[in-house]
């Protein structure tokens, strides 16, 4: 890791105004060699950043911890009867809570289980949003890629085992995040504070960017703002919601695949509305919109779920080594949704 | 929140104006409380807990393997809690307990995990053995009756080359037995 | 062996305990000591004795290299080639000997020697720096300008193969091989860069094909896989003028020492090797390596000491790997199983190194007249290969045991039925026998016959693995006038537990508790030991260490039959008391009778004589034992047809080692064998680039390694298996362990699903893709 210096903010306003750009700029700038140093950025629980520092693929002269302030480690109700995550709330602490376990399952689903209990100590849900991809020619420093402002995706013919399968042109990243699905799932939105005391609250799902619109940044944090609470809205009554997730290895592994649905379920059984969402399957968390569209107004049995499986696939394109990835989404997807309906 | 201010001692640039307390990049005077002793040292902020355990404080109980968080074998605890200590900077740890191996037994006596670790044979080369160690003695506090299940879950982050898994875990559960005796 | 005087006649245990022991009689040296008697009647031979050094592993007190500091200790780093195949035009160092922090700056790839100006693979050494943090060595390292001349690469072994490939070596610098034949005969011509063949025969293949009612054949492909020893490769150097100590993470510290005299214009006796914990080794440990050379390079020329230790990043791509190999397999049979012609072709790559054989599986596992052999290196521009785990044997029985596997069911014959009859070894006969009582193996259905998409199944495969000899094995036992008892030896415990072994063997010759012997292993200043690899140690070093305490036993019997006016003949040493065999109540304790030697000390020095009944074969320092190891492993595994998840269950692994010394390491060590054969079977994979010939999963995240919740119910059950060769008996298990288990998850998965996986690993996309579930790109 290069030389840099600490910064222990105490407040938002103080963080925000401390860091000068997003680890997303601050990479694209190393490899750009623009003035090496000159860049502070923010650290929450700092597993991606020491990795990312580790691997010398960016220069930061500056550190600003987030771990002082006051308020950002709260799990709250919120005044719409929602929940308001602080963004560093441990992944460890996301897994205990029992609101979750009761009501927001596929969240707890996705971060139970997920790395190691070690990392699930440390590592927040904040940090986990915005960490950057998994892609392992992205996190060599001899690659130049895409994403970090060079010219080639190495991925897309070369080892994509683990990468996208839709929208995997010009850079087939997936998105690393297993929280995220299942919070887009739950339609949760983001909230971002400036130093100045401004705040704007996104739906994650419009916050992660897809590479058409910024090839060397995953979401639309912008530079000197803070990520600062994730809500998820209250539960609409008959929800039924659930996460699976597969590795190669079950432990501590990155999923190949993984699946959030949220299915809003009459009294009758008939599914009134879902949200499908494939992690591990592009650059953004994928609403597989065929396959939700395969469940709405049909009564969810295992005929259903194989049919949404099939539908989850609408719009691939796997590349040379991932096609495997088909029968694997097509299977986590129906297996998803039985999940989810046998949930009380 | 963590009170990490307190634990770093001297002047810090932009203190006075108003703004963050700023440290380094030069090394600066931090304390440690590690095994119930406070210790000062000088580190750079980019120095890990790791680092600072084996190098300046001499601790080279904790191991490093793979400085990626990868395989957990540096696992210490702080207030309790493991984490990997190559992925923790030194100078965030501020006024939390750490606990490293050396901080298990009580003088000869050892920790009930170390002692069934010994009794069923749950070492090889012994490399992973320290972290293994605390995550199986971490566990026992907060679990005192897992099952052979829960003792995988929370030794899941760790890899052991030699393939001690199986005795790692048939060594928790005797020592839960014993704890429990 | 003639009776010549220097030998007298012993009756010996014989045989598998579990079948029924006979007796067996050998001719003895004088100077060896009688016969160890079959487990049941020894004291500490053959208990559960726990770990010698597990309370200084539990604490965290052991010292291992990486932890060693010594005064003055500068760090020493590696710059490493970038590129997969370049000539070296220019190097230029001398911004890096001015860095402040600079002690010494060696080069190692030269523009100026053909020999040593080409790099060949991402990660051959070029340069190294000694400085005084690693901090400083990494910046100037990057200080270091190399001008290096790209040249065409290779780094797939099948493009490697093509006339047209780009070419790795010339005749003139490729490796020569090794004049024993391990790991790859020298003398072997070279084409393009396929180097060989190595061949074997025996009777007339294409006679035996043709007398032959069924011939079977497939081909097999094993990936490169790391040996991810937890410590790295680390060494501290310290030249002085009065001699050079090394602190290394070394299998071998005798035959390091041998290398650092050869390599610096030595004596032995000034050079010094030493090692106390060791975190792995797997076979990647065993020489000095580039890196010991290079550490010692700089202390000399910085006159301090220097510590090398490799990152994570290193070790996988520049400590060595399993290679990867291709093999294509013919067998012939008679409709009654019998074989009649077994033809071998395979092809493997070491990276930039020799010896990617697929081992002796083929030509010695079975009773088949008729034999050939044709094994190949390929060349690659990628890290070198050595031994790992069981040499060639594991991807060769990976092929073999699926094969015989195939050829059971076109027979009609259950696996294990063919297997009694084509199998000469009563080792494994009896291994096959208890292991399928254990698993059920009359459980096992059809394949493929389970409904639903999670499918099980049941396998199996076996295992043979020569039993090595190190002849040049010396160890030391010391008994001091307090009583106190110490064994020395170069040996090094690499998590083995040779130190615990060692400690029953003199326990049990003196009548004293293990934890009453002192254990001073790891120091060339002791007499030299074995290497730990080939599963040699125990073999090796406990009949020396069980003859030297005899000896000794026969100073203090002398001294004790004086004081109890009896002759030395009739005492026995038991429970802690040197004891009148007639008459057990007179004698003294222990400590009584070396209270009474004339000296301080009292010590004897054995080596590792012939076995009794001699070897099947002698190389220079090793000889390879008459009987082979066994080992048969069973294994259940569940196959998720839809997600292509593989679950190994249960695996029951059936090993011999001779006389086992103690069970609770042995179960640990078979075990840990199990889990890297799973491992190895589902996970593992040296991936490289193929566009830019770089390993694109260098560390422990994306090479992965089976977990605690891979781990399935492993039974251990070891044979008792007694030839009376030595004075103890007792064999290795490290090897034998890891050699079945790919097979065996192979065949069980073939069970499951119906379908063969002919390629390692069995990974989700590799099961998806054999049910036919993955749609094919037009």
């Amino acid at each position: 890791m290069n030389r840099f210096a600490w910064v222990n903010a105490r407040t938002i306003a103080e963080a925000a105004a401390a860091v000068s750009t997003t680890v997303a700029d601050a990479m694209t700038a190393s490899v750009d060699a623009a003035v090496p140093g000159a860049t502070s950025v923010v650290k929450a629980g700092g597993i991606d950043l020491l990795d990312l520092l580790k691997e010398n693929l960016l220069a930061p002269g500056k550190v600003v911890s987030l771990s002082q302030i006051p308020g950002l480690d709260a799990i709250d109700e919120d005044e719409t009867a929602g929940i308001r995550i602080g963004s560093m709330v441990t992944l460890a602490s996301l897994a205990d809570n029992p609101v979750l376990q009761q009501r927001y399952r596929a969240l707890a689903d996705a971060v139970q289980g997920s790395a190691s209990p070690q990392i699930r100590n440390v590592a927040t849900l904040g940090g986990n949003l915005l960490q950057r991809p998994r892609c392992w020619y992205f996190r060599a420093e001899e690659y130049r890629c895409l994403r970090k402002g060079g010219g080639h995706c190495f991925a897309i013919s070369g080892e994509n085992q683990y990468h996208a399968i839709f929208n995997n042109q010009p850079c087939a990243i997936v998105h690393p995040s297993t929280a995220a699905t299942a919070l887009v799932a739950l339609g949760a939105t983001v909230e971002l504070a400036t130093a100045a005391g401004a705040t704007r609250r996104v739906l994650l799902e419009d916050f992660f960017v897809t590479p058409d619109k910024d090839l060397q940044r995953e979401n639309d944090l912008k530079p000197q703002e803070i990520l600062t609470a994730i809500r998820l809205p209250p539960l609409p009554a008959g929800l039924r919601t659930a996460h699976l997730k597969q590795g190669e290895k079950d432990s501590f592994d990155w999923p190949l695949a993984d699946v959030a649905v949220a299915l809003e379920l009459e009294e009758d059984g008939v599914c009134k509305k879902a949200a499908i969402v494939l992690g591990a399957a592009a650059p953004v968390p994928h609403r597989a919109k065929a396959a939700e569209a395969a469940l709405v107004d049909r009564r969810i049995d295992e005929k259903a779920a194989k049919d949404a499986g099939r539908a989850a696939l609408d719009g691939a394109t796997p590349l040379a080594m991932n096609a495997f990835k088909l029968p694997l989404f097509e299977a986590l997807v129906g297996r998803a949704i039985l999940k989810a309906v046998a949930r009380q | 929140m963590i009170d990490a201010a307190s634990a770093i001692i001297g002047r810090a640039e932009g203190a006075e104006s108003g703004g963050p307390a700023v440290s380094g990049p030069e090394p600066v005077p931090i304390t440690l409380k590690v095994n119930g002793v406070t210790r000062t040292l000088q580190i750079e902020p980019r120095t890990t807990l790791a680092e600072a355990l084996r190098g300046r404080l001499g601790l080279t109980g904790t191991k490093i393997a793979c400085n990626r968080g990868a395989c957990s074998a540096c696992t210490v605890w702080l207030d309790g809690m493991t984490v990997c200590s190559c992925m923790i900077l030194a100078i965030e740890v501020g006024a939390r307990n750490v606990t490293t191996i050396e901080g298990l037994a009580r003088g000869d006596a050892l920790h009930p995990v170390q002692a069934a670790f010994i009794a069923h044979d749950a070492m090889q080369c012994g490399f992973c053995t320290p972290g293994m160690v605390m995550s199986s003695a971490a566990l026992l506090e907060r679990m005192p009756d897992p099952t052979a299940e829960d003792v995988k879950t929370a030794i899941s982050g760790h890899i052991c080359r030699c393939g001690t898994y199986p005795h790692v875990v048939a060594a928790t559960l005797a020592a839960a037995k014993a704890r429990k005796a | 062996m003639a009776a010549d005087g220097t030998t007298r006649t012993e009756r010996f245990p014989s045989g598998i305990a579990s079948v029924g022991l006979g007796e067996v009689e050998r001719q003895v040296p004088l100077d060896e000591p009688p016969p160890l008697p079959a487990n049941a009647l020894l004291a500490v031979i053959g208990k559960p004795v726990p770990r010698q050094n597990g309370r200084a592993k539990v604490t965290g007190a052991t010292r291992f290299t990486v932890d060693i500091a010594l005064p003055g200790m500068l760090h020493g780093r590696i710059l490493r080639s970038p590129l997969p195949h370049a000539q070296l035009r220019a190097i230029d160092a001398s911004a890096a000997l001015g860095h402040p922090g600079v002690r010494a700056v060696i080069v190692v790839a030269r523009p100026e020697d053909p020999a040593a100006s080409v790099v060949r693979y991402i990660g051959a050494p070029v340069a190294a720096i000694a400085a005084v943090s690693m901090a400083a060595a990494r910046e100037a390292l990057r200080l270091i300008r190399v001008d290096y001349m790209p040249l065409p690469f290779v780094a797939d072994m099948d493009a490697a193969r093509a006339p047209s490939a780009p070419l790795v070596y010339d005749s003139a610098s490729a490796p020569a091989g090794h004049p024993s034949g391990y790991p790859a005969a020298a003398g072997l011509p070279l084409n393009g860069n396929v180097r060989g063949p190595a061949t074997g025969r025996r009777g007339d293949v294409a006679q035996g094909f043709a007398q032959g009612d069924v011939v079977i054949e497939g081909e097999y492909r094993t990936q490169v896989q790391t040996h991810c020893c937890m410590e790295p490769h680390a060494i501290v150097a310290d030249w002085r003028a009065d001699g050079l100590t090394v602190h290394m993470s070394t299998q071998f510290t005798a035959g390091v020492r041998h290398e650092l005299a050869e390599t610096f214009g030595l004596p032995l006796s000034r050079v010094r090797v030493i090692v106390d914990g060791m975190g792995g080794g797997f076979g990647s440990k065993s020489t000095l390596g580039n890196y010991g050379r290079i550490a010692v390079a700089l202390s000399r020329q910085a006159q301090a000491p220097v510590r090398i230790m490799l990152d994570r990043e290193e070790e996988q791509m520049d400590a060595g790997n399993r290679p990867g190999t291709w093999q294509r397999l013919r067998i012939g049979a008679r409709r009654d199983g019998s074989l009649t012609a077994i033809s071998l072709a395979s092809y493997g790559t070491a990276g930039v190194a020799v010896g990617a054989g697929v081992g002796t599986v083929a030509e010695a596992m079975y009773a088949c007249p008729n034999f050939e052999a044709a094994q190949h290196d390929v060349f690659i521009n990628a890290g070198p290969g050595c031994a790992m785990r069981a040499p060639g044997n594991v991807p060769g029985a990976f092929g073999l045991e699926q094969a015989i596997d195939e050829l059971a069911e076109r027979l009609s014959l259950d696996p294990l039925v063919l297997r009694d009859r084509i199998d000469p070894s009563p080792v494994r006969r009896e291994e096959r026998r208890i292991g399928a009582e254990r698993i059920g193996w009359q459980r096992r259905h059809a394949p493929g016959a389970d409904p639903g998409p999670v499918k099980r199944g049941l396998g199996v495969a076996q295992s043979l693995w020569g039993a090595n000899v190190q002849i040049n094995s010396a160890c030391e036992v010391r008994v001091m006038r307090d009583g106190s008892v110490e064994v020395l030896s170069s040996v090094q415990d690499i998590g083995t537990g040779i130190g615990t072994v060692l400690a029953q063997t003199v326990a049990e010759v003196f009548g004293l508790r293990p934890e009453e012997i002192t254990i001073r292993i790891g120091d060339t200043e002791f007499p030299a030991g074995p290497p730990s690899y080939g599963s040699r140690t125990t073999a090796s070093i406990t009949p020396p260490a069980r003859t030297a305490a005899w000896r000794v036993l026969q100073l203090l019997f002398r001294e004790a039959a004086l004081a109890l006016n009896v002759a030395a003949g009739d005492l026995v040493a038991r429970d802690g008391r040197i004891l009148v065999r007639d008459e057990p109540n007179r004698g003294m304790s222990f400590r009584d009778a070396a209270a009474r030697l004339r000296t301080d000390r009292i010590s004897a020095v054995a080596s590792r004589s012939d076995d009794y009944a001699g070897f099947r074969r002698r190389m220079e320092d090793a000889a390879l034992a008459r009987q082979d190891l066994g080992g048969v492993q069973f294994a259940e595994v569940a196959v998720d047809t839809e997600t292509g998840i593989v679950r190994v269950e249960r695996v029951v692994a059936v090993q011999d080692c001779g006389r086992p010394m103690n069970p609770l390491q042995i179960e640990s060590q078979v075990q840990g064998g199990v889990l890297m054969g799973l491992s190895y079977a589902l996970f593992e994979d040296r991936i490289l680039d193929q566009h830019t010939g770089r390993m694109v999963n260098p560390n422990l995240e994306q090479y992965k390694l089976a977990g605690p919740r891979e781990t399935p119910a492993i039974d251990v059950v070891v044979l008792e298996n007694y030839q009376g060769q030595s004075a103890t008996d007792a064999y290795g298990i490290a090897e034998p362990s890891n050699i079945a288990t790919a097979p065996a998850i192979a065949n069980a998965v073939y069970n499951a699903i119906g379908v063969r996986l002919r390629a390692l690993p069995m990974t989700p996309a590799a099961i998806l893709a054999a049910l036919g579930k993955v749609p094919v790109r037009s």
